[in-house]
């Protein structure tokens, strides 16, 4: 590796309130390792420790619900009460053992529950109409509830806060509460949250203002966005949403609220085929989509789809991104919104080599790269490139399977070809089980 | 009656009313236990049963029914054992280890061995899950994972184990005519089908000595053309009395009389069939058999899933709920000189008592009632003759618990939803020790 690649990824990074010692962070991703009403367990713990083990600077946990209804599948642990301070409080000290830092994502799924469990039968939206993929029904949000959000936004970065971690992230991103208020694709409001980018951005805003107001000014507060929807991936007759022009004008507001840093990604729902970008295998995908077939009104239709020879082939080929185009490609999106913000941004997609990252880097598309499915499959990915690899000998080859089996199976590296035998495969994914 | 002390060989019961086995995906997808389970076990203790039988406890990683049951299949898991034992124990209640083989009925089969081990290498007829013939080592090996799984209560200080052989579990697959098709020492007459069971039996006990309570349960009538009006009914009452005195023989201490060579089957749990609600789970189930696409199609639609329902309810309907198995436990009763339990809708203190008095069983074992009322044997103390709010045998637990946390479903027994769900969630929580 060369040295100015290798200066770029291992000099700290620098907030305003908190110093990253690399610039390689682990990315959100879940896991349903937990209870089900929302308790951590050790297995979770065991899971974020491999990462910080591994070398990252930061890990920017799984997705970490506010409430309740704004689950977005059950088995994840959340921040809904104080109750839970504890569980982070102890998970935070593991990592930090290691040198890393740890950030809580908090999040609220809005329509978008992939298992919406039995307790409550509707999400909450900008809208009320169903997500045109899943058919997840949902309800439009009153003030009030627009209010209760934002409360419990608050809420949980106050708990994040007292549990010793050190900074959340507000999850704009990726299909859930904040990009369906602020896709012009999804929020059909005609109040003063919806409408005008503006007013569309009105919640996230009023968000990082209340968490800011709550944890002071001297606690990490960043936020992450979908800088393109890209909407039409999937049906090209669906609206676009959101552009980068769009985004980063909302991130120059999200600077002026208060966000030490804004951590870029794409598309406006999750999965989405240019999040994680690469395979779509119908059968790994049928395997477990099964279990999401009660909860929209679309998701049989889907089953059905996804099942059919030939017309899954045919979606498939929308839905695929082919390797080469993957590493990277948020790019030239955080390269925009970083010209326009003077805080530091973080990008996502797909990386996996120091030379990409290094450049990346140098060039100021971004400040610091995270990276999930790279990680999945190689925990000890910045030993690696510490120890002078460009890429790893045995690289993710995103075939998405980590992804397509969460719902009913341990979060884990599913591609067999990258171990010596399915067995070998196996023990590797339960291992989060007894903190090897 | 219901108050008299039972001996079941070295155990004491203290009184007639015993928890039969329930599960609930509580614990980890890896087998290990969680803080859940206890709480869940503990509910029952404290309302006043004389003992607890336990989850489905696998001996095998390939044994397991769904993933999430505590196993009991390495020596470390006899930690977590341990400290459950204890927690009931503060309540003068008795805890019996149920050690299941599930064979080829695994609903969800999870990572590992995509295929179950059987008697034979015919699906099952229901849902189809698919299975390969055991061969003499692999029974050798199941026998012996038996006995140390035995073992492993033993020295969890629990008080004693009950094998699992009926409802369709791997002992049933060997005992019944109507699955049981090898042409070995294991197959064929009668005596060779219940030579797995009769060696399980002799293998425990030679493993764990006289001293350590030791119970079968056995589905006297397997009636699987109930299940299916195609399939050869399976094992006579009349075979299986020979059974039973055979398995005393054998060593055990105690018999359970259950029905149904599957599981759930319309006499047991004998009730509803809840369509509505079956549809929202048993999608999970999809990619695990080769009949559970027609099975969720039929289920899903008018009017396939009426005449289902219809056809499921038919036995319920004729024999009623309450006390369905006590013509076949009063012909075990006169057969064996061992006490003999009884399974099958009880929730009334007259019924239970009557039962026992006229010699139709010895005990009676109760699953979804306690699910309803946890403190039933508390109500019969206090003179009440049957719970206040009884259980309606509407079948929701047991169709929610492959997704949802095992509990009540039933809203008409509650005063709102939300007592319901707080009820049901209420198992996330520690019970307060002080009542103890």
């Amino acid at each position: 590796m060369s040295s100015a690649v290798s200066k770029a990824i291992f000099e700290p990074l620098e907030f305003r309130n908190l110093t990253v010692k690399n610039r390689i962070f682990r990315s959100n991703l879940s896991g349903r390792f937990d209870l089900y009403d929302g308790t951590g367990t050790p297995a979770r713990i065991n899971w974020e420790v491999k990462f910080a083990r591994g070398g990252v600077g930061a890990i920017l946990s799984a997705w970490c619900g506010v409430n309740l209804r704004g689950r977005i599948v059950p088995n994840y642990a959340s921040i809904d009460g104080d109750a839970r301070i504890p569980f982070w409080r102890e998970l935070g000290e593991r990592v930090h053992e290691h040198d890393c830092k740890f950030i809580l994502q908090l999040a609220h799924a809005g329509r978008q529950r992939d298992i919406p469990g039995f307790e409550i039968a509707k999400g909450l939206s900008s809208t009320d109409r169903p997500d045109p993929l899943h058919g997840f029904q949902c309800e439009r949000m009153t003030r009030a509830q627009i209010a209760e959000t934002v409360e419990a936004f608050a809420e949980g970065a106050r708990r994040a806060r007292e549990a010793g971690l050190d900074g959340i992230e507000i999850h704009g991103a990726n299909g859930y509460v904040f990009t369906q208020f602020l896709s012009s694709a999804i929020n059909d409001r005609d109040d003063e949250y919806g409408g005008s980018l503006e007013n569309r951005a009105r919640l996230l805003v009023e968000t990082v203002r209340a968490v800011r107001t709550r944890v002071g000014d001297d606690f990490h507060v960043q936020v992450k966005v979908s800088a393109t929807e890209y909407g039409n991936a999937l049906m090209p007759w669906a609206p676009k949403g959101n552009t980068i022009e769009d985004s980063v004008q909302v991130c120059r507001w999200l600077e002026e609220a208060g966000a030490d840093a804004i951590h870029v990604s794409s598309g406006n729902t999750f999965p989405h085929p240019d999040n994680p970008a690469g395979a779509f295998s119908p059968a790994d995908v049928v395997g477990s989509y099964d279990v999401m077939l009660s909860s929209g009104i679309h998701t049989f239709r889907n089953y059905l789809l996804f099942r059919t020879p030939g017309v899954n082939k045919l979606f498939a080929l929308r839905a695929a991104r082919r390797p080469r185009e993957i590493e990277g490609k948020n790019l030239p999106d955080a390269r925009a919104i970083k010209q326009a913000v003077s805080i530091p941004v973080l990008c996502t997609g797909g990386f996996q080599r120091a030379s990409v990252i290094g450049s990346a880097i140098e060039r100021g598309d971004c400040d610091a790269v995270t990276i999930a499915r790279g990680l999945v499959a190689n925990n000890d990915l910045v030993r690696l490139f510490e120890a002078g690899h460009d890429e790893p000998p045995n690289p993710c080859t995103y075939c998405n399977k980590c992804l397509y089996n969460v719902l009913e199976h341990p979060l884990g590296c599913y591609d067999e070809r990258r171990f010596a035998s399915r067995k070998e495969m196996i023990r590797e994914i339960m291992t989060v089980f007894d903190g090897r | 009656m219901i108050f008299e002390a039972l001996r079941l060989g070295p155990l004491t019961v203290k009184n007639r009313v015993l928890r039969s086995s329930v599960a609930g995906r509580f614990d980890n997808y890896d087998g290990s236990g969680t803080d859940t389970r206890i709480n869940w076990d503990v509910k029952f203790a404290r309302g006043g049963v004389g003992a607890i039988i336990s989850s489905n406890a696998p001996i095998d990683p390939r044994g397991g029914i769904v993933p999430g049951y505590a196993g009991v299949e390495r020596d470390d898991r006899i930690p977590f054992w341990r400290k459950l034992g204890e927690r009931v124990h503060e309540h003068d209640c008795a805890y019996i280890l149920q050690i299941v083989h599930a064979g080829r009925e695994r609903i969800l089969p999870g990572l590992g061995e995509a295929i179950g081990l059987s008697s034979t290498d015919k699906a099952e007829p229901m849902n189809g899950f698919p299975c390969r013939s055991m061969t003499i080592a692999e029974i050798g090996d199941v026998v012996r994972a038996f006995a140390a799984a035995a073992r492993r209560a033993r020295e969890a200080g629990l008080d004693g184990v009950e094998v699992a052989g009926a409802n369709g579990m791997l002992p049933t697959q060997f005992l019944s005519s109507a699955i049981n098709d090898r042409h070995d020492d294991y197959g064929g007459s009668l005596e060779n089908r219940a030579r797995f069971a009769i060696e399980i039996v002799r293998a425990i006990r030679a493993e764990v000595g006289d001293g350590f309570c030791l119970g079968f349960k056995l589905s006297v009538r397997e009636r699987l053309n109930e299940l299916l009006p195609w399939l050869p009914s399976g094992n006579t009452l009349t075979e299986s009395l020979r059974v039973c005195r055979w398995l005393e023989e054998a060593g055990v201490d105690y018999l359970h009389i259950s029905v149904g060579g599957g599981f759930p089957h319309p006499r047991n749990p004998a009730g509803r069939f809840p369509a509505a609600d079956v549809v929202k789970t048993f999608d999970t189930l999809l990619s695990s058999g080769r009949h559970t696409f027609r099975n969720y199609l039929a289920f899903r639609t008018w009017p396939l899933n009426r005449v289902f329902s219809w056809w499921w309810e038919r036995p319920s309907r004729r024999v009623g709920i309450e006390g369905i198995n006590l013509p076949e436990a009063r012909a075990a009763k006169q057969a064996v000189s061992v006490p003999v339990l009884c399974t099958g809708g009880f929730q009334t203190a007259s019924v239970i008592a009557n039962a026992i008095e006229r010699g139709d069983c010895d005990a009676v074992t109760i699953a979804r009632p306690l699910v309803a009322n946890p403190e039933l044997v508390n109500l019969f103390a206090e003179g009440h003759d049957r719970a206040p709010r009884p259980c309606t045998y509407c079948n929701k637990c047991l169709f929610n618990f492959v997704e949802n946390p095992l509990g009540c479903y039933e809203e008409r027994r509650y005063a709102s939803r939300e007592e319901m769900l707080a009820e049901i969630l209420s198992v996330y929580r520690m019970p307060e020790r002080v009542d103890a």
